[in-house]
């Protein structure tokens, strides 16, 4: 039986219905368990700096991949603005960091994060201007603008604050993946527990029906972008806390690893389904793969081509699920 | 007719509003919108120029029509999927990994280097044209899987390296200016171009696109052959891309894995510019070719200004901005619902 979650229309809570399994969940729960053998039997898999490498991996890109899931469900397809956000939202932790202090800093952050991502929300939900045009053209305002505040320097964080950030081990994981579960938390009781995820889910599904019967797919298109964008800005927090500094290079290539985790978990790219378990799911596949190849000797070169044609075997193989 | 269940009195307050909205509308009709961008531009480079002879220079046109050797084929390509209703996001990858098997495979022969690109455009295409028509996928995440697939594609064949050119002659020919302001470069493009020009006005081919990406299904129906318009386009599009990639490659004579110009902006932007819509089915070549050529100018502006490197990106994501909000499906009528609240205030 499989486990779907959609929304319930009336009730406001996300029920989780029961349905006979369909031959999709069947290979994706092949392909799980094929994966985690795999995995498992790849020397020194199990060892303690590749599951740290694999479990701060999926942190990062698993924060941005949570913000894109906001994108995708909300039928606006993904954006290839949200690692630009991280960045600018990395750099500007830094600084306020330096200035002012940790908990400023994480506002800071997080407000530059969501502003720059909800701009486009406004452009995308009160125009319907195209949604991956709008994410290119912020992606290069973002950096040409970066540029001339930056000067592409690196900014570090002063010694005199190091010790404030969250470091080492919760119960023998890194931090940031238990930023990274709690992060998953919220944006999946966001989606299944308000009424604003309600929306998201009919907004995605068709936006013509959810106008006419009055949703107001303005307000949740921009709360989507918003949303994506406090996500992205928690994937810069902790980048930067990481690496215990910042500059505009920072989550260069996120975006596509975040859509391929998205896709792989299972939401559609339509939108109109999908939840923040599934791109779980999805980047812990995705990240494995990456580090099983990583193990095996595929040189890091290999890793966009796998990720290329991961989301075209998964496109093709979701297909089939609409004409069911 | 929807006006006879209307008041007089809404009736009245409409009128204007569409009269204004009929001349914004004609105004920014696609046909017209490329040649009136192109104007706008010229003017203006040659306002800020005040006969200073900077700007409207022989080395400007020559500099223009460089610039659009770079990304032209691949907005002619983009553009023409972008014509039936699809949107073609592999080009920029399949444009870097034209030029890296260009140099790879062209050391002996820069003829046998062409080929492979062209070989590898053509079956990028197909392979999505394919997938898009026989799964009934939307193109875009087709595309972003092609798009993921020959970036790294290209990451694999050269190892991660940038890749050198033997034949610098070539790559010297290939940029020396001809009659002061063409080069076999820029030569190449305007055929391409010319090409199609004349096989969308003297053929079927034309009409067809603009079926396919007006209304796909009356177009199945009155007989276009839907599917082969749909493989063709995306083989077109990557064909172009991979000459392009393999053209700017030679020229340079080096070939990078993560590009050597960023062709997808400056390619939509030209597009659009250009008088396609992404909605689809408007366009032809010949507002493509001004799209291309006003972007262009527009850099090579910048550039004879002697402006900073930044401007150039601020400008092209503006500009980007610009263009997708006047393709926004929605913007007229929130235009006219702020001009009727307006006149009601």
């Amino acid at each position: 039986m499989t486990v779907g979650e959609t929304p319930s229309a009336g009730r406001g809570i996300t029920r989780l219905r029961l349905r006979p399994p369909s031959r999709l969940f069947l290979v994706r729960i092949v392909v799980m368990f094929v994966l985690a053998g795999i995995a498992l039997a790849t020397p020194s898999f199990l060892s303690a700096p590749s599951l740290t490498t694999l479990l701060t991996t999926i942190s990062f890109v698993g924060c941005l991949a949570a913000a894109m899931t906001f994108i995708t469900i909300s039928g606006n397809i993904m954006s290839f603005a949200l690692g630009a956000a991280a960045a600018v939202s990395a750099m500007v932790f830094v600084v306020v960091l330096n200035a002012a202090g940790y908990a400023t800093a994480v506002i800071a952050a997080l407000a530059a994060g969501a502003a720059v991502t909800a701009a486009q929300g406004c452009l995308v939900g009160f125009l319907r201007t195209n949604p991956i045009i709008v994410s290119i053209a912020a992606n290069v305002l973002i950096y040409g603008v970066a540029q001339r505040v930056t000067n592409n320097e690196t900014v570090q964080i002063g010694d005199a604050f190091l010790h404030s950030l969250l470091k080492g081990k919760v119960f023998e994981a890194p931090v940031e993946f238990i930023v990274f579960l709690a992060v998953i938390a919220l944006g999946q009781a966001v989606l299944s527990l308000t009424v604003f995820g309600r929306n998201l889910f009919y907004v995605g599904s068709g936006l013509r029906a959810a106008e006419t019967i009055g949703l107001p797919t303005v307000r949740t298109t921009i709360g989507a972008y918003l949303w994506a964008g406090l996500f992205a800005a928690v994937t810069g927090i902790l980048l930067a806390s990481r690496f215990h500094q910042a500059n505009m290079e920072f989550a260069l290539r996120y975006d596509y690893d975040a859509i391929a985790a998205v896709l792989v978990g299972g939401t559609a790219i339509q939108g109109g389904n999908g939840s923040m378990l599934r791109t779980l799911v999805g980047v812990a596949a995705v990240s494995t793969i990456q580090v099983v190849l990583l193990l095996y000797g595929f040189r890091e070169e290999w890793r966009l081509f796998i990720t290329g044609l991961i989301v075209v075997a998964v496109v093709i193989l979701y297909s089939s699920r609409q004409r069911q | 007719m929807s006006e006879q269940g209307i008041g007089s009195r809404e009736r009245s307050e409409l009128q204007p509003a569409r009269a204004q909205a009929d001349w914004l509308r004609r105004l920014s009709s696609p046909g017209l919108r490329p040649f009136l961008v192109f104007a706008v531009v010229l003017a203006g480079l040659a306002l800020v120029d005040a006969g200073g002879g900077r700007i409207l220079t022989g080395v400007t046109v020559f500099s223009t029509l460089q610039s659009s050797s770079t990304f032209g084929l691949v907005a002619l390509g983009l553009g023409l999927t972008m014509v039936i209703g699809e949107f073609d996001l592999s080009v920029s990858g399949v444009f870097g990994l034209g030029g890296c098997v260009a140099v790879l495979y062209g050391n002996d022969s820069a003829a046998f280097g062409i080929a492979c690109a062209l070989g590898v455009g053509v079956a990028f295409g197909v392979v999505q044209g394919l997938i898009v028509t026989r799964f009934a996928i939307g193109s875009v995440p087709v595309t972003l899987g092609g798009l993921l697939t020959a970036n790294g594609l290209a990451y694999v064949l050269t190892t991660n390296r940038t890749l050198s050119f033997d034949n610098i002659d070539l790559a010297l020919a290939l940029n020396e200016t001809i009659a002061g302001i063409f080069s076999i470069r820029s030569l190449v493009t305007i055929a391409f171009f010319a090409i199609a020009v004349f096989i969308y006005a003297a053929t079927r081919i034309g009409r067809d696109l603009i079926a396919t990406g007006s209304n796909r299904r009356a177009a199945l129906v009155s007989g276009v052959g839907v599917g082969r318009i749909v493989v063709s386009s995306f083989a077109f599009s990557s064909t172009m891309s991979a000459l392009g990639g393999a053209l700017l490659s030679y020229s340079l004579a080096s070939a990078s894995p993560a590009g050597l110009a960023d062709v997808l902006v400056p390619a939509i932007t030209a597009a659009i510019l250009g008088g396609v819509s992404l909605a689809g089915g408007v366009g032809n070549p010949l507002g493509l070719a001004a799209g291309v050529i006003t972007l262009s100018l527009l850099r090579s502006g910048f550039n004879a200004l002697g402006v900073p490197p930044y401007v150039n990106d601020v400008a092209s994501g503006l500009i980007l901005f610009a263009v997708a909000i006047a393709d926004a499906p929605y913007l007229l009528r929130r235009l006219m619902a702020a001009t009727a609240w307006l006149r009601r205030a």
